[in-house]
């Protein structure tokens, strides 16, 4: 169980952090119109079909479980606590001409930790949402809460450990290349996913190529990287897998020759990621490609339950034939010639 | 010949402090003379319904609504500390001096907690999550279809904390704005509300006899084919003395660079580049 640094169980935080609700003993009922959506566009976030489903519901019997809402100070009309779908559904109502209230129970508005949490609650329902603003509030929770372990934020975040994990990784970067991902204009904002995926990269730079940190700084083959992808270079953030693929993949041998490329793939701005590294990754997957087709094959043929066929001599042949094709390629892999380029027959 | 003369008076009385370009006898004429004579009083006409907001009367605007709405918030607990001011696009935008301008005539300056661009995300999220709650202004000149300032303001408020409430203070806006800003919840303190009905050239306006009106129009469409009536066809008739909004009719403002027609209202951005 995790403790924050005040020595408190964080599982179970301090009252006033995980009761974000506390009732203001009112029932209304509201119009559409006197509530508001979350600010984080929830609009975005529902799938149509249940949320059909949801209108049709309302359609015939209205709101049946009243939603839950605040009134933030100064302001006229009520936030959404719970009940983002029912709102949504009473809006489209509304816009098609039917009269709609919504029953809802007033709470006092959240403090900041449960506002906090509540955006988290709003982020994980989003389909493609930005990973951006969401590790900058995990930053913030982690801090007012003087936690950092991945499964207590888990709990108090609803959001998966891999996520936070990616999010940390997403806030060790340095405030000017985080800033790259808030950019409001999408066709310069640089992906919160090429930090992801270029993180492992950076590490194996720092591991294996301390000349390169030494000569560039970690920073600086950062920016390196971030200056390819502006040139296109890097034409999917996914292509970074296949550097540490290529790498991890290879022996001794290869890596040295994959560490090598990546050095000159730092240093030429113009070298592209699948250029640089597809040929020690097609190898390998021709290799992995060959060994699940042989293993294929013989359960296919053990499937065929061959050994009670009567007509023997047609099959017996067609064995003979894999058997000398299977011979001549070990032959040649053996004689460390270049395998299986030419053995189409 | 009097008509005209005093429309010309008026309009040059009125309209005097615009930046982009002077209006003077000079401006009023070579805009009117690529007409013919017998359009000339109509387009005077025209000119003479163009709701111009002096510098004086934006600076008095928007300290007046501030005032007002900075009285309402503490009376509901929002303190000025609490209050963070917003600039909806670049410096040097409209927006960008609206706020110093109100920064400067309200003395807000380290009264307020702070004072953002919407593009500085992280800036207001670390301002509203210190703060826990408060409220938002976001400052601007003129608001037209809202489109612009919803794009801006859609993608901070992902970054801004749910128990903030926000405001916009605006010298004017257009009445198709305020149902985008009612569905987001933003509660605009307006100084001036441009009705359609205002705006002589729009479709649904009344202002003008319709013979009248589609002989403007019909002029319009020789400056541009395609959208004269300025964007989404708002054809909005405020003018601000910094600068026309991009809704303000063709028939104003002139082709881009000025050519072929001058306008007698041009935005900085259809003036000719200064060599």
């Amino acid at each position: 169980m995790a403790h924050s640094k005040s020595g408190s169980v964080l599982l179970e935080p301090p009252n006033d952090v995980h009761s974000p609700v506390v009732p203001g003993g009112e029932l209304l009922k509201l119009r559409p119109s006197e509530i508001i959506p979350s600010k984080n566009n929830p609009r975005h976030l529902f799938d149509r079909e249940p949320l059909d489903a949801l209108k049709k519901s309302i359609r015939q019997h209205g709101v049946l479980v009243p939603i839950t809402v605040y009134q933030p100070k100064g302001q006229r009309a009520y936030s959404i606590l719970d009940g983002q779908r029912r709102h949504a559904c009473c809006v489209e109502l509304q816009d098609e001409g039917l009269e709609v209230t919504i029953p809802a129970n007033v709470v006092e508005p959240p403090t900041k930790i449960a506002a906090l949490l509540y955006m988290f609650s709003i982020h994980n329902f989003r389909e493609q949402w930005e990973l951006m603003p969401t590790a900058l509030a995990l930053n913030t929770v982690m801090t007012e809460l003087e936690e950092n372990d991945n499964k207590v934020i888990s709990k108090l975040t609803g959001l998966s450990e891999p996520q936070i994990q990616r999010c940390k990784i997403l806030l060790t970067f340095p405030e000017r290349f985080q800033q790259l991902s808030l950019d409001p204009n999408p066709k310069t904002r640089i992906p919160s996913n090429f930090w992801i995926e270029a993180y492992p990269v950076l590490n194996l730079c720092e591991d294996k190529m301390k000349d390169l940190v030494q000569d560039l700084g970690r920073d600086g083959i950062t920016e390196r990287l971030v200056e390819k992808y502006r040139a296109k270079k890097i034409k999917s953030v996914l292509h970074f897998r296949r550097i540490m693929e290529a790498y991890e993949v290879g022996d001794d041998g290869v890596k040295a020759a994959v560490l090598e490329r990546l050095r000159q793939y730092i240093q030429d701005a113009q070298l592209e990621t699948r250029n640089a590294f597809d040929e020690f990754v097609m190898d390998n997957r021709r290799i992995v490609g060959a060994i699940n087709t042989c293993d294929e094959f013989i359960r296919s043929i053990q499937r065929l339950k061959i050994d009670y066929a009567l007509e023997r001599r047609e099959v017996k042949s067609a064995l003979e034939k894999v058997r000398d094709f299977a011979q001549s390629l070990i032959n040649k892999l053996e004689g460390g010639d270049p395998p299986a380029e030419n053995v189409e027959e | 010949m009097l008509p005209q003369f005093l429309g010309r008076a008026r309009a040059l009385l009125r309209l005097r402090g615009y930046k982009p370009q002077p209006v003077t006898p000079k401006s009023i004429s070579n805009w009117l003379n690529q007409f013919d004579r017998t359009d000339r009083r109509l387009l005077l006409d025209l000119l003479n319904r163009v709701i111009y907001i002096s510098e004086k009367e934006t600076r008095d605007l928007l300290v007046q609504r501030n005032r007002s709405l900075i009285t309402e918030l503490t009376r509901q607990g929002i303190p000025l500390k609490k209050i963070i001011y917003v600039q909806i696009d670049d410096a040097g935008s409209s927006s960008a001096a609206m706020l110093n301008m109100l920064k400067e005539a309200a003395l807000l300056e380290r009264r307020a907690y702070a004072f953002l661009d919407s593009k500085d995300v992280r800036g207001l999220h670390e301002a509203t999550t210190k703060l826990g709650d408060g409220a938002i202004i976001y400052v601007d000149d003129f608001i037209g279809t809202a489109d612009q300032f919803c794009r801006s303001r859609d993608f901070a408020a992902e970054y801004i904390l749910e128990t903030f409430s926000e405001f916009l203070l605006a010298a004017s806006v257009c009445e198709e704005a305020l149902y985008a800003l009612g569905k987001r919840g933003i509660q605009a303190r307006i100084g001036r509300l441009h009705s359609i009905n205002e705006r002589a050239l729009h479709e649904s306006s009344s202002l003008l006899d319709f013979g009248n009106k589609e002989r403007l129009l019909e002029l319009g469409r020789q400056i541009s084919r395609r959208g004269s009536l300025g964007y989404k066809d708002l054809a909005s008739m405020v003018v601000f003395y910094r600068n026309a909004p991009n809704s303000t009719p063709w028939l104003l403002r002139g082709n881009v660079f000025q050519k072929p027609y001058v306008g007698v209202l041009p935005r900085t951005t259809d003036l000719p580049p200064r060599l």
